[in-house]
């Protein structure tokens, strides 16, 4: 079966690289992704290793590109990804980019530095002009109502004490003489307290004017768009000033010196306008060299974070190895498939020959006593199957890998819950679409979770869509309406029923005993049609339904325990084949196997005629296990000779099994054990009662694993572990429990199968009677409208409840019949991945960040 | 406030907060810490806990003043994200925990004004958790009275300052007294306050406020002795709230000199045992030290409880230990000081 049918071989490999290779060497491999590095150096901490200024360099080369492509995406200037990904670049290149990104910030700083300072002359300029437009008004107003004529207010009144003598002249204003005043710019949401604070601590002698400017202005600093408002403050005094000043200041308000004559105000407007235009001029130019600048380096951009982030990993690599006391070699160690060694060695090869060295870098296969690591090949179609399968857990090394099986029998299982042919084909159309799209698809990357869901799980869509066509067909379900194709096995006949009759009497019952109702051959290919007008049509679904699920169910558990002969086959393990799969294949057989067959015997020997006594399987399963078949009624009776003393024999055989597989296999482990003792035999086969004993709480399945002693021969460390009696006895006593009980509850689950697709189909049925089957029954144009109308909801409905809701019901219900029924048979999953240094993957990552 | 309904407004952000806790670094971070050689070192190892890139940004080479900045910054994003997302009475609650800040900043500005400093050299230093808006105005006072006047009284301190307006000027005595007193309100209100939310806010809370109270009681009267600070005015300083109240302050008030503020906490065996293992002997824990770890003892306590706002202040005081612990040992390091590197108070 390939190598999906088991993980690939692994060899623990030693590697030699000559310190000037190593660089190279390690990027050939990383462009090759076939190996994981382990780490030598465990107790070291981070930044103890050897490469760590390596990677220091590049975490500064990141920082610097991080601080470009701030600034590219503050221009909004496009990043465009590489048409290719770059080669991980050489050690010297590594210099070349790091004076490139030097040099790239500091001429960054630099024009931001301007920037910064021409934007906030222009700021302080714009302030200004807007202070000068706003003064006149607030001078005025000020006047009018300093003049007294409109003081209403007394305490208005008091803040305008007679003007001392000493008042200078400059600063006089109007009429009133000596107030004095500031003008400034503040941030518009701290203007309340601003004023608050004025009033509080000037005791109300000062007097404040503001104005919002309308249009937003530029933090020079941040680049934000701030709102703020113009505002003169009026007072008198010299310790009022300082106060003012000191308050202005501690809320981050701009001064500007104001003239205070409407005249050299109008002037200084002038000035400054024709300042603002030059400074507009030198500041898009300034920007104008930044944007080319940034533009420039825009399209190098993402090349250059894959490069920075290769030469980092590699580094990452290298501060894993150890180095030898000559400081010449670099020492490693490496998990790598087996069959891939050569293009391994190739690869060292090209980087020792890149780097100029001549002295080869060694791969050397080793010994290890450590568990290797499951690797599984997959390609794009059994990816997801094997995912599937590893988020249940990962196989041992070596062990049955169920993913194979998946590819078909999980669409199966699927379609048996989801039969319908209609929604099949619909399912598969928009799997066959993402499937045709794919590189298309592949290459816009998409965040949205759901999506991607769907898109990784295309191919399993693609054939849950078309297993589901053929369940459907065989169900004869498409929309939950049925085809008839070959014609009815069944009709009225014309010589039993008039017309009149078949027309006027709705419930007519053909009569399956008499053969004139029937055209003698049954309908070819699935379900006859005739069941889809007929009142019994889920009686009869119901039962044909219950024991399809019966057999597949129990014939998946037993390609489960046949696995599990297989891993016991492959790892030498005898005790396993004697004391666990003989008696679990015995007693699965000797009670649902049975049930199989009678089930097939019920199908082909009962006819219409003997319906009335046809043996009722399930009572007589429970006959079976009571040894009682009483005669009334006829349906419990038993209906072959020796049924009696048959099942008996069954029963005992079953029953059998349980103490064989409760005791032998403790008892021929505590045998070995002592004989290991005596001979004093460092042996493998032992201890594997003892390792797995971490029992599962949640007890649906996880316990019943098969043992085998690979692991323990791999610890290395058998001199140490006690093998005890009683904790393997417990450790059997559950897992027989769960065998025992399992098979039955299992079984039991498999109806499932029937269950959803009863569900479905009704559910189906439902939506076409109540909803479209209504505008189909209207005539005319009102059944033309209607159609037109209602053929809305019901494609709605059908695709949003029937296709994703029901479908992901029965996906997860698959989901729970492998994990849990089938894989609970042989299934150890106590692996871990195999996870090879790749550079696609390192970049996948980083992009995504 | 009970437990029942106490999910429907507090659950997210008790998930977060126990998640943020989760983050705090571990003993076995710190024995890494303090083998670092240099700051570059330093950022490295934090970059693989919970602070991850928080230095990623900045250029080389570090200064400890940046990552004292980023910490701190750390710590307030993720304290405004749950102000932000906080409903009555944990708002309330949370505003509480940042007047602490919001006294130590008035404190420091006025401290500040008084050297002749200039406010925008002071601004920076300010523990960013505490500010408000009229803080940068705060130099313009020259009295407690006007500076209750004209600044604090729009501020949540407004009531807590008002028995200090009495005071003539600003100088170094008066503004540790107005610290102290300022602290003394808080904290007796904050008690208060959680003892009006009851259950195990208040049980928790109370333990933490009593704690916090009783330390200060105790660090002013050792500060105060060989200061001009009258015994009376020393007493008005006490938080009432703690566990000395009253028997052990009214003690505290009449103590000269440290041995009988040694006797006092003999009556007490939670500050017993934190005087009698503390010395100032070179290589064992100071007083201080050891209050700290009793807070951190305490305060890793309230996360053994659900349904109760004591974790979220726990956190605060937890991360602001951690703070001081990362900067104690990135100040050895950068000073190349290394003898005492390990005396940080290790919280899990």
């Amino acid at each position: 079966m390939g190598s999906l049918y088991r993980s690939e071989e692994m060899a623990a490999c030693q590697l030699f690289l000559q310190a000037e290779a190593a660089y190279a060497s390690i990027s050939e491999l990383g462009e090759l992704g076939l190996v994981q590095f382990k780490d030598m150096n465990p107790d070291l901490n981070s930044f103890q290793r050897k490469f760590v200024n390596e990677v220091r360099r590049c975490e500064e080369m990141e920082r610097k590109l991080r601080f470009l492509e701030k600034e590219i995406a503050r221009d909004q200037i496009p990043m465009p990804d590489p048409k290719e990904i770059p080669n991980s670049p050489e050690p010297r290149e590594m210099i070349l980019l790091e004076t490139t990104f030097e040099k790239l910030e500091k001429e960054m700083n630099e024009v931001n530095v301007n920037a910064t300072t021409l934007k906030k002359n222009f700021l302080d300029l714009t302030e200004l002009k807007h202070i000068l437009t706003n003064a006149q008004t607030f001078f005025d107003e000020a006047e009018f109502e300093i003049d007294g004529s409109t003081i209403s207010m007394s305490d208005r009144a008091a803040v305008l004490p007679p003007p001392p003598p000493t008042a200078s002249p400059s600063r006089t204003l109007g009429p009133t003489g000596n107030i004095r005043f500031v003008a400034g710019v503040v941030l518009r949401e701290r203007i309340p307290t601003f004023e608050r604070l004025l009033w509080r601590s000037c005791r109300g002698n000062v007097f404040l004017r503001q104005k919002e400017i309308d249009t937003p202005l530029e933090d020079p600093n941040t680049g934000e768009e701030v709102m703020k408002s113009v505002f003169v403050i009026f007072f008198q005094g010299e310790q009022l000033k300082a106060k003012v000043k000191k308050i202005c200041e501690g809320f981050r308000a701009t001064l500007y010196q104001c003239p205070e004559t409407a005249n050299e105000r109008r002037e200084m407007a002038a000035g400054i306008q024709t300042r603002i235009e030059d400074l507009n001029t030198v500041l898009s130019q300034s920007l104008d060299h930044r944007h080319r600048v940034l533009v420039s380096i825009a399209d190098d951009m993402k090349a250059w974070h894959m490069k920075v982030r290769k030469i980092k990993a590699v580094y990452h690599v290298l501060n894993m190895f150890n180095v030898d006391v000559t400081q010449k070699y670099l020492i490693g160690e490496c998990w790598c498939a087996e069959r891939h060694r050569s293009r391994i060695e190739t690869a060292l090869r090209t980087g020792t020959e890149r780097s100029g060295s001549s002295v080869p870098s060694i791969l050397n296969r080793m010994e290890t006593t450590e568990h290797p690591p499951t690797y599984n090949c997959t390609n794009k179609f059994t990816k997801v199957f094997q995912s599937i399968v590893d988020s249940y857990g990962v196989a041992g090394y070596r062990e049955v890998n169920p993913a194979p099986f998946t590819i078909v029998t999980f669409p199966f299982l699927f379609s048996l819950m989801f039969g319908d042919s209609g929604h099949g084909v619909l399912m598969f159309m928009a799997a066959l679409a993402m499937v045709v799209m794919e590189t298309k698809l592949m290459q816009t990357k998409s965040d949205n979770e759901i999506w991607n869901i769907f898109f990784g799980g295309r191919y399993i869509i693609l054939l849950m869509g078309g297993f589901s066509i053929y369940a459907g067909l065989m169900y004869n379900d498409i929309f939950s309406k049925s085809f008839n194709i070959f014609g009815s096995g069944w009709y009225p006949h014309p010589q039993r029923y008039s017309e009149h009759t078949i027309d006027h009497h709705k419930d007519l019952t053909l009569d399956p005993t008499n053969n004139s109702d029937y055209r003698g051959h049954p309908y070819p290919f699935g379900m006859d049609p005739v069941w889809q007008m007929s009142l019994n049509k889920i009686t009869w679904l119901n039962s044909f339904k219950m024991k399809i699920s019966i057999i597949f169910g129990v014939s998946q558990m037993f390609f489960g325990v046949i696995l599990s002969l297989q891993n016991s086959r492959y790892f030498r393990n005898s005790v396993n084949i004697f004391c666990e799969f003989l008696p679990q294949m015995l007693f699965l057989s000797c009670i649902f196997g049975y049930l199989i067959v009678l089930i097939l015997y019920k199908w082909i020997a009962i006819n219409a005629t003997m319906s009335a006594c046809a043996p009722s399987l399930l009572i007589d399963l429970i006959n079976m296990f009571l040894l009682n078949y009483p005669l009334e009624p006829c349906s419990s009776a038993e209906f072959y000779d020796g049924q009696k003393s048959f099942q008996s024999f069954l029963l005992l055989l079953a029953l059998v099994c349980v103490p064989w597989l409760l005791i032998a296999k403790p008892i021929i482990l505590k045998r070995q054990h002592s004989k290991k003792q005596v001979q004093l035999l460092n042996n493998n086969d032992e201890f594997e009662g003892r390792k797995s004993t971490e029992i599962n709480l949640d007890g649906e399945t996880q316990t019943s694993k098969q043992k085998d002693g690979r692991k323990d021969s791999h610890t290395g460390h058998e001199e140490e572990e006690e093998f005890s009696f009683g904790e393997a006895f417990v450790h059997q006593c559950i897992h027989t429990i769960e065998y025992c009980l399992g098979c039955i509850s299992h079984t039991a689950s498999y109806l499932r199968l029937w269950a959803l697709s009863l569900a479905h189909a009704e559910l189906s049925e439902v939506l076409w009677n109540m909803v479209f089957r209504v505008a189909l029954k209207m005539s005319g144009y009102t059944g033309l409208i209607a159609i037109f109308i209602l053929f809305t909801p019901w494609a709605v409905l059908t695709i949003a409840i029937l296709l994703l809701m029901e479908g992901l019901s029965a996906f997860l219900h698959t989901l729970r019949l492998h994990w849990v029924e089938f894989q609970s048979k042989f299934y150890k999953g106590d692996g871990y991945l195999f996870d090879p240094f790749r550079f696609d993957k390192i970049i996948e990552v980083s992009a995504d960040d | 406030m009970n437990s029942l309904n106490f999910n429907i407004d507090n659950g997210y952000l008790e998930g977060l907060v126990r998640g943020f806790k989760g983050g705090i670094l571990k003993q076995t971070d710190y024995l890494n810490l303090i083998q670092c050689e240099t700051l570059e070192d330093l950022k490295l190892h934090l970059q693989s806990t919970d602070y991850g890139n928080f230095l990623a940004n900045e250029a080389s080479p570090l200064q400890v003043s940046v990552i004292d900045d980023k910490l701190k910054e750390k710590l307030v994003i993720e304290f405004q994200h749950m102000r932000n997302q906080s409903v009555t009475p944990l708002a309330t609650f949370l505003d509480y925990i940042t007047y602490s800040y919001m006294i130590d900043n008035i404190v420091l500005l006025i401290t500040g004004t008084l050297h002749q400093r200039a406010i925008s050299e002071l601004i920076p230093k300010c523990h960013p958790l505490g500010s408000f808006e009229q803080m940068e105005a705060l130099h313009i006072a020259s009295t407690p009275a006007e500076l209750y006047n004209a600044v604090l009284v729009d501020t949540p301190l407004a009531s807590y300052f008002i028995d200090c307006i009495s005071e003539q000027d600003l100088d170094e005595l008066n503004i540790e007294i107005i610290r102290n007193a300022l602290y003394k309100a808080y904290l007796e209100d904050f008690y208060k306050f959680c003892q009006t939310l009851g259950d195990s806010t208040g049980a928790y809370m109370s333990d933490a406020l009593a704690f916090e109270a009783d330390r200060r009681a105790f660090i002013i009267t050792i500060n105060s002795f060989g200061t001009e600070l009258p015994k009376d005015d020393r007493a008005k300083l006490y938080p009432r709230c703690g566990k000395l109240f009253p028997d052990g302050l009214a003690a505290l008030a009449r103590a000269d000199d440290y041995e009988q503020v040694r006797a006092v906490a003999e009556y007490y065996s939670e500050y017993r045992v934190l005087f009698e293992e503390s010395s100032n002997n070179p290589g064992e824990k100071t007083l201080e030290d050891k209050f700290f770890e009793y807070e951190v003892m305490l305060m890793k306590k309230a996360f053994l409880d659900q349904f109760h706002f004591g974790i979220f202040y726990a956190y605060v005081k937890l991360k602001e230990q951690e703070s001081r612990n990362i900067i104690w040992i990135a100040e050895c390091v950068a000073q190349r000081h290394r003898a005492k590197i390990d005396s940080y108070i290790p919280i899990f």
